[in-house]
């Protein structure tokens, strides 16, 4: 029973930073209509961008080197767009999918230039969890749980209470529309851009401070972002949200049947299955 | 009367294709002028161009005696000119009241758009009712009444309608253009785009006919309607 238990928290807290990953995804395909496979990158940069901060010759405390790595998140959030993917805002999708792929692979490959393939932590010692009705949580992963709810309750507030947050929703119903409008489309994209990578760079960090880093952290994790996305419906910010956490649930209660080897098969499963349910869930939203 | 907009042999098209081969129209400020024709004549382009979302290759559009023929729309809608397109032309994910909000952009003052919007909801009771629903779960009717009012946000001098009783029973569009009846005697000038003509016709204090690209008829609306050519060519019978 305690391991049930203690597979269900494992799975919201995975789900949690999974949510984080498929809501910035969902939400870049929202306003720009086409999936960034590069946004994997967004995720493992963050978390490196606060190791470098972290190490020598800097060596600032996590509370310190936090804001400016996601800081650099950001900006290489809006150099990915200002450089890649603006320039190919016309392009059909084919070239863009093209384009997010070589620079998934650019970044993902600078990173082990500059850092190594080997797996790295923060440095943190590993404590013992607290231990609650028989299940054991660490610490980092309170933090974990409170961090997103934190992220989560900021999105919503951004995108329901501010007129920015709702432009951007307007610009990711229909572009063309939200032009006629008045509304400043160039403006809402970049700040799309903005909340997408600070949303990675949030969840890569979270990721690596209960796991470790590593250059293909990215790619894993933008398989289950992608799953989370499709199973919430792609474009649909709160189908994101509730996608990813039963990305993470389903994973972990999996591990209770089949081999934990196969653990990272059950996302691609989830995947496939909604690929052949619902393929319209790709090409486009139902109003 | 004077003449709040002016369309003068207008080339324009989509890349190499040129749709409008030499188009001309003219509103007087207060009227309601209405661009009938067939499936592909331009009526459709012409309203973009004229909004700006296609930029015309010859010829120029005139908006109360100023050139506005190379100016964005993002420009135009603070000049007063309100633009709604064809078909999808509400965002389905957002309130009703978020819509009307959007609308509000071009007034930029939080407090202004709040005041805007209250207007609004008096004149639209319908609307208020339905404040915080999902704009994508309206009626046709209501989605163009949404459209309208959304337009009418920041109080345009000049509103351009593209098909506003597509896909609408007679009786929505009936309500649709007692709508539009009332926002035009309040001043605001209307062009308006129809292939289902024959109610936009009776609205219409002038009307042009469109074919091909270019201008085949003008007149006032009754007496197009009456017209034989205009019956038998474009009302279907």
């Amino acid at each position: 029973m305690d391991f049930l238990f203690q597979s269900i928290l494992n799975g919201i807290l995975a789900g949690c930073i999974y949510a984080l990953f498929a809501m910035g995804l969902t939400l870049i395909y929202g306003v720009l209509n086409f999936v960034n496979f590069a946004h994997g990158e967004l995720i493992m940069w963050g978390a490196y961008f606060l190791y470098f901060l972290m190490g020598k010759p800097f060596g600032f405390p996590l509370p310190i080197a936090l804001i400016p790595a996601l800081l650099l998140t950001i900006l290489l959030g809006i150099g990915m767009d200002r450089f890649v993917f603006k320039p190919l805002r016309t392009a059909n999708r084919l070239t863009l999918l093209i384009a997010a792929l070589g620079l998934s692979f650019l970044l993902r490959n600078g990173a082990q230039f500059l850092w190594g393939a080997e797996l790295r932590t923060y440095g943190f010692e590993i404590k013992r969890g607290l231990r609650i009705l028989g299940i054991s949580i660490t610490l980092n992963q309170v933090a974990i749980i409170l961090t997103s709810i934190v992220c989560i309750v900021f999105v919503y507030l951004l995108f329901h209470r501010t007129r920015l947050g709702k432009s951007m929703r307007a610009v990711s119903d229909n572009l063309e529309l939200a032009r006629v409008m008045g509304i400043d489309s160039k403006h809402a994209i970049q700040f799309a851009w903005v909340i997408a990578s600070v949303l990675a760079g949030v969840g890569g960090i979270l990721l690596a401070l209960d796991t470790n880093l590593q250059p293909g952290m990215g790619l894993i994790n933008l398989v289950k972002a992608f799953a989370a996305t499709l199973l919430g419906g792609v474009g649909n910010i709160w189908g994101a949200l509730l996608g990813g956490i039963v990305i993470g649930l389903a994973e972990n209660l999996g591990v209770l049947v089949i081999s934990p080897g196969y653990k990272d098969a059950i996302a691609f499963g989830i995947m496939v299955l909604m690929l052949l349910i619902r393929p319209s869930a790709l090409l486009g939203r139902q109003e | 009367m004077t003449s709040i907009l002016e369309v003068q042999n207008v080339y324009s098209g989509y890349g190499k294709i040129e749709v409008l081969h030499g188009v001309s129209i003219q509103a007087d400020s207060g009227e309601i002028v209405c661009i009938i024709g067939p499936n592909g004549s331009g009526k459709s382009t012409l309203l973009k161009t004229i909004f700006g979302l296609i930029k015309p290759k010859r010829g120029v559009v005139l908006f109360s005696g100023r050139d506005i023929s190379l100016k964005e729309p993002e420009e135009k809608v603070g000049m007063g000119i309100a633009y709604i397109p064809q078909g999808k032309n509400i965002f389905p994910s957002l309130t009703v009241r978020e819509n009307l909000e959007m609308g509000g952009t071009p007034l930029h003052d939080s407090r202004v758009i709040e005041k805007a919007l209250q207007d609004i909801f008096q004149r639209y009771p319908v609307l208020e009712k339905r404040m915080k629903m999902k704009a994508g779960s309206l009626s046709g009717g209501e989605r163009q009444v949404l459209a309208l009012a959304r337009a009418s946000m920041v109080q345009p001098k000049l509103m351009l309608l593209d098909e506003p009783s597509l896909g609408l029973a007679p009786k929505v569009i009936e309500e649709i253009y007692e709508r539009i009846n009332a926002i035009n005697h309040a001043g605001v000038t209307f062009v308006i785009v129809e292939q289902n003509a024959r109610k936009a016709l009776k609205s219409a204090h002038r009307a042009y006919v469109l074919d091909l690209g270019i201008n085949r008829l003008e007149d006032t609306g009754e007496r197009l309607l009456n017209n034989e050519e205009v019956k038998r060519l474009y009302l279907g019978g």
